[in-house]
């Protein structure tokens, strides 16, 4: 029963065995979802960017207007660059410092505390996002915790003003909200080395630093890839953070979108910047995987 | 020695980690409308302000019924997925899957517009708590699938070949082997799904229509600081719910864990 | 071994399965009849277990038929088939107890009401020696027990045919071995045909009425396990159950069907031709001697028979017995023989000079 009877699929069903009929049909529905509700709207996207908008009216005329418009005006540029290099910095702080926590939880703590150390690492992570960066807003402000906590024991004479309200807040704030994100994939990574090999290198007359370096590193090095694609490639498009936190000098690419989609009523524009977005995104990540497999070439 | 290093910047971690959520409950028993040091006294009157706001209860039982049937449909469609992917070969599997997969790290602000364009511009429906879901759906399958592969890789084919030698058939095995097998999977799979539906804002906040999540009626609380302290006690309130609701789904998969007979390897995800 | 009448209860006929480009099995045909202990024998990706999850219904055969007490069991889904299975990791319910395991497959059974059920449920469990462990927690249980419950749990169903895979291989050697004669024992109590897929030529020998030895998804023979041991049909069979040496052989055809032979290292012989399994043919072959049939003679001792000399290049002293590698005058490659350590008999050293009685009745010779 199960598996004769793929829709309008009599051809593509010849030739594949039971077992593969049966998967196609078990994963259609989720696939058929996604590819509704994902891949059809990414392309609508895309084509939408190649349109125009005039108050509520679209003019569906192809036209480059919307990526000419996203090259030429400057505030554009300085957005999409500014949110890469957020993103940039909030990845390296991020994953330099959730390797050390992986590495701490991997190789140190006792086996049956580890899904404690674990769980205590996520659960600040389920907890309303909203809230937690309005409670960095709260700690970094002009009178938040830590200029008050700081003028209250005499360390500043005034309150800091480059904690709150510009890029720096954003990435500590952002640092802070994918910290989980980073870490558990290079813990996943850590995991996985075989203890054996760590003694067999320390056998074999390399020091604990070279140990690291030569094997450990290397080996955990898909764990590491992972969580910076994973930390770059949503904080590339994050919203909330630099509209709490960020002030007119953090403002980044989301908020812009959001801006032209619903303020301005320009979704083409909107769109186009989502476009350029993505594709700078995923160019970035295939640079980022693209080094890594040289340096664990040249390693090898 | 390198241990004890390692330990103290652990720990130092572990409180950047919980810095922002430890203000939390210190706020909202603060009786000072402002929310900054030095606390003034102690006060429960932001949470008993929290029961007569009208639009915050609404606001609640529209993300709850938004959250409950994401975590159902979620579930369901990560089922279906991780079972395929777990048992079967078949053809396009990694193109297929990565499709699916793919909302795991896209942007959210991308799928937040793509959805509205697609609706809105192209379809010309009202934006309602139904597009929400779909999009909530379309987000947390993927998680759905990470808890629920590792659920169905945890189970031996044979398990299910052998209801089948012993005369069930394909359904009965399912009902009577697979399910229980896989069910506290299924249960973390539900618990996940529906906290980051609860918590999600930047998709709720493009698709919603007249009718505002809780992030969403958050969000828009936030530019009032007469409404902050009761943001506070909101916000204590949820923490304590996501940590409890958390904790049932980390005891759901260790069960999970101990059943199969497997070793415990660590947390979701 | 073979009565022709005994009721065949298992009939293969040319069964052919492809997993895309690769050829799982290439054109099976054999029977085995009612009551038979029958085994699988080869070495792991030679289809033996392929072959029994056809049997059993898990797999569709590309072409060829599977007959079942006489019936073609095309189409029939595994949970409609009159075998049961015992898996090679048990398949023991995690989520159920001992009891609900064993009466997994009694819930369709209607025409049982509960006492009923449990009755069976304790029968069947008396019989693997398991009397009182119903209400345990599957998970509770070693592997031994494991491997009852799965036994308990496929018989109580009364097959017409129990398929076992690798059943024992998870087992410790000592419980292996207990297990062994435990199964053969449970067996012939029940009376139903068990068919055994294995690795272990061993365990294969010890248990089986008769065996098939396969390879490459052919069946190379299928034979008692005495006539298997004594007289291999290829090379590939002969190496793989047990140990056989094998010398360069010069073939030449005699008077009366009898056969010619100059071994190197042994000299000349004449067998009688039911010893050349294969087509035979005047020319170059290799004469296959097991270990066991030639003897170390120590001084003072003689043979009657055949004596061949040579030399004593290795040997491996295993308590019980010993094995040597002896170098035959003539010979490039040396033998393997193995001794019993008598009382009083001296094991030899390295490099001693070794007279060897051997017994052309025991030879096989392979034509090339």
């Amino acid at each position: 029963m199960i598996g004769n009877g793929i829709p309008g699929g009599g051809d593509i069903a010849i030739g594949f065995d039971k077992n593969a009929r049966r998967g196609l049909l078990l994963v259609s529905p989720t696939a058929l979802y996604a590819l509704a509700l994902l891949a059809a709207p990414l392309g609508a996207i895309v084509l939408f960017s190649f349109w125009t908008q005039d108050f509520l009216t679209v003019d569906t005329t192809p036209t480059l207007n919307n990526y000419r418009e996203a090259f030429a005006n400057p505030l554009y540029a300085l957005l999409m660059g500014r949110s890469l290099l957020i993103s940039g910095a909030v990845t390296v702080v991020t994953v330099l410092l959730a390797f050390p926590i992986a590495y701490y939880v991997s190789f140190y703590v006792n086996p049956r505390h580890k899904s404690l150390w674990l769980f205590l690492i996520t659960i600040p992570f389920w907890t309303s996002y909203l809230i937690r960066v309005f409670l960095w807003k709260v700690i970094l402000g002009f009178n938040g915790v830590i200029n008050s906590s700081l003028l209250e024991l005499g360390f500043i004479e005034e309150p800091l003003t480059f904690i709150l309200y510009n890029a720096n807040a954003v990435v500590i704030t952002l640092a802070h909200a994918f910290a989980p994100f980073a870490i558990l994939p290079i813990f996943v990574a850590l995991e996985r080395i075989d203890r054996s090999l760590l003694e067999a290198s320390r056998d074999l007359g390399e020091g604990a630093i070279r140990t690291f370096f030569r094997v450990t590193l290397p080996i955990a090095m898909p764990g590491v890839i992972g969580a910076i694609l994973i930390v770059f490639i949503p904080t590339v498009g994050d919203y909330v953070t630099p509209r709490l936190v960020g002030g007119p000098e953090g403002a980044m690419i989301a908020n812009r979108i959001q801006v032209e989609f619903l303020r301005l009523n320009n979704a083409p524009m909107g769109a186009a910047l989502a476009v350029i977005a993505m594709v700078l995104v995923t160019f970035v990540s295939l640079v980022i995987v693209g080094l890594n497999r040289l340096w664990l070439g040249r390693k090898s | 020695m390198k241990g004890r290093g390692l330990l103290i910047y652990a720990v130092l971690y572990l409180i950047f980690l919980y810095a922002p959520i430890i203000l939390l409950p210190l706020f909202a028993f603060n009786s000072s409308t402002i929310i900054a040091f030095p606390l003034e006294g102690f006060t429960f009157d932001w949470f008993v302000q929290l029961r007569e706001v009208e639009a915050l209860h609404d606001a609640v039982r529209n993300s709850l019924f938004i959250a409950v049937l994401t975590a159902v449909f979620s579930t369901i469609l990560g089922i279906c997925a991780a079972r395929a992917s777990t048992r079967y070969v078949f053809p396009a599997k990694a193109g297929i899957m990565g499709m699916i997969m793919l909302p795991l790290v896209l942007p959210e602000i991308i799928v937040a517009v793509s959805l509205l364009v697609v609706v809105v511009q192209i379809l010309d429906f009202p934006l309602s708590a139904w597009t929400v879901i779909a999009a909530h759906t379309l987000i947390c399958t993927p998680f759905c699938i990470a808890v629920l592969n590792s659920s169905f890789q945890n189970l031996d084919a044979s398990l299910e070949e052998a209801a089948i030698d012993l005369g069930e058939t394909r359904f009965s095995t399912f009902r009577l082997v697979t399910l229980p097998l896989v069910m506290p999977g299924v249960i973390a799979s539900l618990l996940i799904s529906f906290t980051i539906s609860l918590d999600e804002f930047i998709i709720a906040f493009f698709l919603t229509g007249s009718e505002p999540t809780l992030p969403v009626y958050i969000w828009s609380l936030l530019r009032f600081p007469r409404m902050q302290p009761i943001i506070m006690a909101l916000g204590t309130i949820l923490v304590v719910l996501s940590i409890v609701l958390l904790i049932v789904a980390e005891y759901a998969r260790r069960r999970g864990v101990a059943k199969a007979g497997k070793a415990d390897t660590g947390g979701f995800l | 071994m073979t009565d022709p009448n005994r009721r065949q209860i298992i009939s293969l006929r040319d069964v052919q399965k492809h997993y895309g480009s690769y050829h799982a099995l290439r054109g099976i045909t054999m029977d085995i009849a009612e009551g038979e202990f029958f085994s699988l024998l080869g070495p792991s990706g030679c289809g033996k277990t392929t072959l029994l999850r056809t049997i059993a219904g898990f797999e569709d055969v590309s072409s060829g038929h599977v007959l079942l007490d006489g019936r073609d069991m095309e189409g029939v889904p595994a949970n409609k088939r009159p075998t049961n299975m015992v898996f090679q990791s048990y398949a023991i319910f995690p989520h159920l107890s001992v009891a609900q395991n064993v009466g997994f497959g009694l819930r369709k059974r209607s025409d049982l009401d509960k006492s009923a059920k449990s009755a069976l449920i304790a029968e069947a469990l008396g019989m693997v020696g398991l009397d009182g462990y119903g209400d345990r927690s599957a998970q509770a249980l070693s592997g031994g027990q494991r491997q009852r419950v799965a036994l308990a749990r496929a018989l109580i169903l009364k097959p017409k045919v129990l398929l076992l895979d690798e059943p024992l291989s998870a087992l410790d050697k000592k419980l292996r071995e207990q297990m062994q004669t435990e199964l053969r024992r449970l067996q012939r109590h029940v009376g139903i045909t068990f068919i055994l897929v294995t690795h272990d030529q061993e365990e294969a020998l010890i248990m089986s009425d008769r065996i098939a030895v396969m390879f490459e998804g052919q069946i190379a023979q299928l034979a008692s396990p005495q006539e298997l041991y004594r007289r291999p049909v290829t090379q590939q069979v002969a190496n793989f159950i047990g140990v056989m040496n094998f010398l360069p052989v010069e073939i030449s055809m005699g008077q009366g069907g009898s056969i010619d032979l100059d071994i190197a290292g042994l000299g000349r012989t004449t067998i009688d031709s039911a010893q050349c399994p294969g087509a035979i043919r005047p020319g170059l072959g290799q004469a296959g001697l097991r270990p066991e049939t030639m003897t170390l003679l120590v001084d003072g001792e003689d043979a009657d028979g055949h004596l061949a000399e040579g030399q004593v290049e290795e040997l491996a002293y295993y308590g019980d017995m010993t094995y040597y590698d002896v170098l035959l005058d003539g010979a490039t490659v040396p033998v393997t023989i193995s001794m019993k350590n008598l009382t009083g008999r001296q094991v030899l050293d390295r490099g001693a000079r070794a007279r060897v009685a051997w017994d052309p009745r025991a030879l096989v010779v392979f034509a090339e």
